[in-house]
């Protein structure tokens, strides 16, 4: 990983409108906590609260804003030209990028969403919920920071991919539930409380393996990438 | 294609073509570059950016080669080191001070102390090192001139420059240009792209032009300038008597056609602008015709240029 890289980028993401938007989530997250607490069935609604909102929407909606801009950004202004024409490995770029989306996404959403999950009182949640977010914000990461590489519109593109495909053709089959992200840290989840949720079925092995594998493969194939891509 | 003599190319395009889709930007240019200033130049979209992306390694020639110092910039990472460029966009990372920029360049050019490389570099350029403003903060001129110490900061033997002295004031020019030519004696091969015929003829150095994605002329300035003011040219007069006006300019040799336009116009034809040039007045006086305007209808530099091609 190249550290001056790593640092120019994550001074890009830490952008005003990003920590504003971060702050929010953050708070709706607590305060979902604490309604979860409050509920009758509490052990279910917190799993599906966590699941829910920590990893279908504040993972996959934060890491498809941080990871599609890492680089996304820096094409569209046209200024990668001053990464890329320096005698450095592409590959020392794309991790340095990951790293900086990491850097921010990683700590914000496990640290917010283990405390949601620490409010809700259900102990068994807790070490579940790290893992679980960790893993779905390592995937995503990887995802769109390739995806921000490949397309013009990546935001767009990302937005229509977790909306049309993880969030309502996921649940058309076990076969496209297998290429959800989303079904794997919900499968950690179901698998620490006990409580069923629809697509959360996978094998506890392959519940942490997929996502690390994803993030790996959006992290090899945005190095491919920019060894490919011609630079404007 | 042209070799120079003496020591081996620093740069060499070898048939290179590139196309994007149906368009072809560069089409089997070929020459050799080597230490001292080289102006590429060309109207706009010639094709000079993309073949300074190619000497880069930014783009990848769709046919032929593009090699700087033997070795191919697209594929082998290890010659960027060696190649400055400052690119026409005028986007820069502008989060950063400029200081902070020229550093980034130098810290991924495995520079030892890169603050000390990035305030030379900086200083080279007559700005402030130790200004703390944001890029977004600065001038055109100020982006053109940290272009520029970026390209520089790691002392590198090619400087592509794309259109360098777009934005500058005319001090600024000069300067750029004295710039030029100090590295260009240090023994380092600078490549400066313009469109403005002017402005090379100041480099006072070896000329590629471009036109049409095609080299449309190789070598020293002046033979080009020779060449382009040779080219025929079509002139309007205005002019109280045209009729007496062109026959008396046709009489002395120095227009080859003319036409009448309305009752104050006529256009003229000649070969030689020089002598046209050196005569059209004194006849004028001659004959007491008031000459109210002279006005080439082809002197644009895209016209230049299509000229050059078909030579």
């Amino acid at each position: 990983m190249n550290l001056a890289v790593y640092r120019v980028i994550l001074r890009t993401q830490l952008s005003p409108a990003r920590l504003l938007v971060l702050a929010g989530l953050s708070g709706v997250a607590i305060l979902l906590a604490f309604t979860a607490r409050a509920a009758d069935d509490t052990v279910e609604v917190a799993t599906r609260t966590i699941a829910n909102f920590g990893i279908n929407i504040f993972a996959a909606f934060i890491a498809l804003s941080l990871g599609s801009a890492a680089l996304g950004n820096l094409v569209e202004d046209r200024t990668l030209v001053y990464l890329w024409l320096r005698p450095v490995s592409r590959h020392s770029i794309a991790t340095a990028a990951m790293a900086a989306v990491l850097t921010v996404v990683a700590p914000t959403l496990v640290v917010v969403m283990t405390v949601a999950a620490v409010i809700t009182g259900v102990d068994e949640l807790v070490a579940a919920t790290a893992v679980a977010t960790a893993l779905a914000v390592f995937a995503y990461s990887g995802i769109f920071l390739a995806l921000g590489l490949r397309f013009k519109r990546s935001l767009l593109i990302g937005l229509g991919y977790i909306a049309i495909w993880e969030l309502l053709m996921s649940r058309l089959g076990d076969w496209f539930a297998r290429l959800s992200i989303r079904s794997y840290p919900m499968s950690i989840l179901s698998d620490a409380t006990d409580v069923s949720m629809r697509l959360a079925d996978r094998s506890t092995l392959t519940s942490y393996i997929v996502p690390l594998a994803v993030g790996v493969a959006g992290l090899l194939y945005t190095s491919w990438r920019l060894n490919r891509t011609e630079i404007d | 294609m042209s070799t120079q003599a003496g020591p081996p190319p620093m740069v060499q395009a070898a048939g290179a073509s590139k196309w994007f889709g149906d368009l072809v930007a560069v089409s089997d240019v070929s020459f050799s570059i080597g230490a001292g200033v080289t102006a590429l130049l060309g109207p706009n979209g010639a094709g000079k950016s993309t073949m300074l992306r190619m000497m880069c390694g930014l783009a990848r020639p769709s046919n032929g080669s593009v090699t700087v110092l033997g070795k191919d910039p697209r594929s082998d990472v290890s010659v960027l080191g060696r190649i400055g460029m400052a690119p026409q966009q005028e986007s820069l990372l502008d989060h950063l001070s400029g200081r902070e920029f020229v550093e980034l360049a130098a810290q991924l050019h495995h520079l030892q102390r890169p603050g000390e490389a990035a305030r030379q570099a900086i200083q080279t350029v007559e700005l402030d090192p130790d200004d703390t403003r944001r890029l977004s903060t600065y001038s055109k001129g100020m982006r053109q001139r940290i272009k520029l110490a970026q390209a520089i900061v790691h002392d590198p033997l090619v400087i592509a420059l794309d259109e360098p002295l777009t934005g500058l004031d005319p001090r600024q020019r000069r300067e750029m240009i004295e710039l030029f030519h100090r590295l260009g004696s240090e023994g380092k091969c600078v490549i400066v792209s313009s469109h403005v015929l002017d402005e090379v003829e100041r480099f006072g150095s070896r000329v590629l032009v471009m036109a049409q994605g095609r080299l449309a002329a190789e070598g020293d300035f002046r033979e080009i300038r020779n060449l382009m003011d040779d080219r025929p040219l079509r002139i309007s007069i205005r002019t109280d008597r045209p009729r007496e006006l062109a026959i008396a300019l046709l009489d002395r040799g120095v227009i080859s056609g003319c036409r009448l336009e309305g009752a104050d116009v006529v256009v003229v034809d000649t070969t030689d602008p020089a002598a046209f040039r050196r005569a059209v007045a004194p006849v004028a006086r001659d004959r007491n015709v008031s000459l109210r305007e002279l006005r080439p209808l082809d002197d644009d530099l895209e016209s230049v240029f299509r000229y050059l091609v078909t030579q």
